[in-house]
């Protein structure tokens, strides 16, 4: 780790200990492919440090490496949450590069896209093992919650123990249920937004800072 | 037994439930694979392989020993993937005979108890193709299976090949398709950082010195 890193870690560490009791929490934003975990991730970080995290897309697999946004801070209530995001690519059982050729993408190109999907969602369960102290779980309202991998997952967070706030996204579209993800995860609490158009993202901070701060 | 307890060295059969719970001997939840055929001395003692870094902690050096070993194992065998019979590999004191196992279901016990005549078997796999590489990738990665390969292929063979996959956490069907094992991605101290056409892959051992 360089110098600079390093001195600007404890400068951080020094701060934060100044206005909050502990470091910031890592928040991992977990969720199958094309949920919108880039938009949200993007959409956070607009609304509270002016930056993106990275570019959004339609075809599914646009983010391959998981990234980081650190010292998020959000305030709510006079009272500041700071959290680094880390937003992940989507976890699937199977990657195939024909998916990718209906969008217009060349043979060697799509295969190169499965080849880093696949490592991005290896890099993806490797850092929910140890690297991340809570999850924001994405899921598209508009398609049926109850897969193989949402269970998959949401399990193994929660035998994390980790606190995890189940998002339903894209409520701004015509199919979308909230209650068909309620019906799904009834254990978690389920906050329905669009993190495209920003619907309800007021009450998606005020549980970020309840589940996180 | 193709899996190993890594703690106790007890040994499994393929597709054993018994696993899937931690090893009943010593509730250890870390597995080595281990083809018939491979040296079935138990995981304490060191493979006398993979060098130990000099000067570096026992813990580490063991992990990344077992590591090296356990790709050398999968990269490196060549046991055929149907050649894995419970009948077969009863030699073990402390080996669970998967067919007689109580939990498993059904459909395992039926998949493991009959055999698929060779000429259902497809016919550009190679002899020596295993599990872990994709039959078309080993010797010619840039050839694809046809198809209509897994349409034509009866349940049984389905079956098999499923069991045979489950504890593998990344497999490679053809350059570009992938099937992952989202637990034992999970599961593993290292990760995977880079695929390889020929369905090898580069991991992350996890560093000597955490700050």
């Amino acid at each position: 780790m360089g110098l600079l890193t390093n001195l600007k870690d404890s400068i951080s560490r020094a701060a934060a200990s100044l206005f909050s009791e502990e470091d910031p929490k890592r928040i991992g934003i977990y969720g199958p492919p094309n949920a919108g975990k880039t938009t949200l991730a993007n959409r956070i970080a607009r609304d509270w440090t002016g930056d993106a995290v990275g570019p959004e897309s339609h075809v599914p697999h646009e983010t391959r490496r998981a990234r980081r946004k650190e010292n998020v801070e959000i305030e709510r209530d006079g009272k500041k949450v700071t959290i680094d995001i880390v937003d992940t690519p989507g976890v699937t059982t199977k990657v195939d590069y024909t998916e990718f050729l209906e969008h217009d993408m060349e043979k060697d190109d799509a295969v190169r896209r499965s080849r880093e999907a696949t490592e991005g969602v290896a890099e993806a369960m490797h850092w929910l093992r140890e690297d991340v102290d809570g999850v924001i779980y994405v899921l598209d309202s508009s398609t049926d919650p109850f897969t193989q991998v949402n269970t998959m997952l949401i399990g193994i967070i929660e035998s994390q123990d980790l606190p995890v706030l189940i998002l339903a996204n894209k409520i701004d579209l015509e199919d979308s249920s909230v209650q068909r993800i309620r019906n799904a995860y009834p254990q978690h609490e389920t906050i329905p937004l669009s993190a495209l158009e920003g619907d309800n993202m007021d009450e998606v901070y005020d549980k970020i800072a309840e589940y996180f701060g | 037994m193709p899996h190993q307890c890594t703690n106790c060295g007890r040994g499994f059969e393929d597709g054993s439930q018994e696993m899937l719970s931690g090893c009943p001997n010593c509730g250890g939840n870390k597995f080595q694979f281990r083809p018939e055929g491979a040296d079935s001395s138990p995981p304490s003692e060191e493979p006398p392989e993979p060098p130990e870094p000099p000067g570096g902690n026992s813990t580490v050096a063991k992990t990344v020993g077992k590591t090296a070993a356990t790709v050398r194992d999968i990269v490196g065998s060549d046991e055929p993937p149907a050649g894995a019979e419970p009948a077969d590999t009863g030699d073990a004191s402390g080996t669970v005979n998967a067919g007689s196992t109580d939990a498993e279901d059904a459909a395992q016990a039926s998949a493991r108890g009959d055999v698929v005549s060779p000429d259902e078997l497809p016919d550009h796999a190679p002899e020596g193709d295993h599990q872990f590489d994709p039959p078309a990738a080993d010797s010619a990665p840039s050839v694809e299976p046809p198809a209509d390969d897994t349409q034509d292929r009866p349940d049984l063979q389905e079956l098999r090949e499923e069991l045979n996959s489950q504890f593998e956490s990344v497999k490679v069907l053809a350059p570009g398709q992938y099937e992952l094992n989202l637990m034992e991605l999970y599961d593993r101290e290292e990760y995977i950082v880079a695929l390889q056409e020929d369905g090898r892959y580069s991991i992350q051992v996890p560093e000597p010195i955490q700050e």
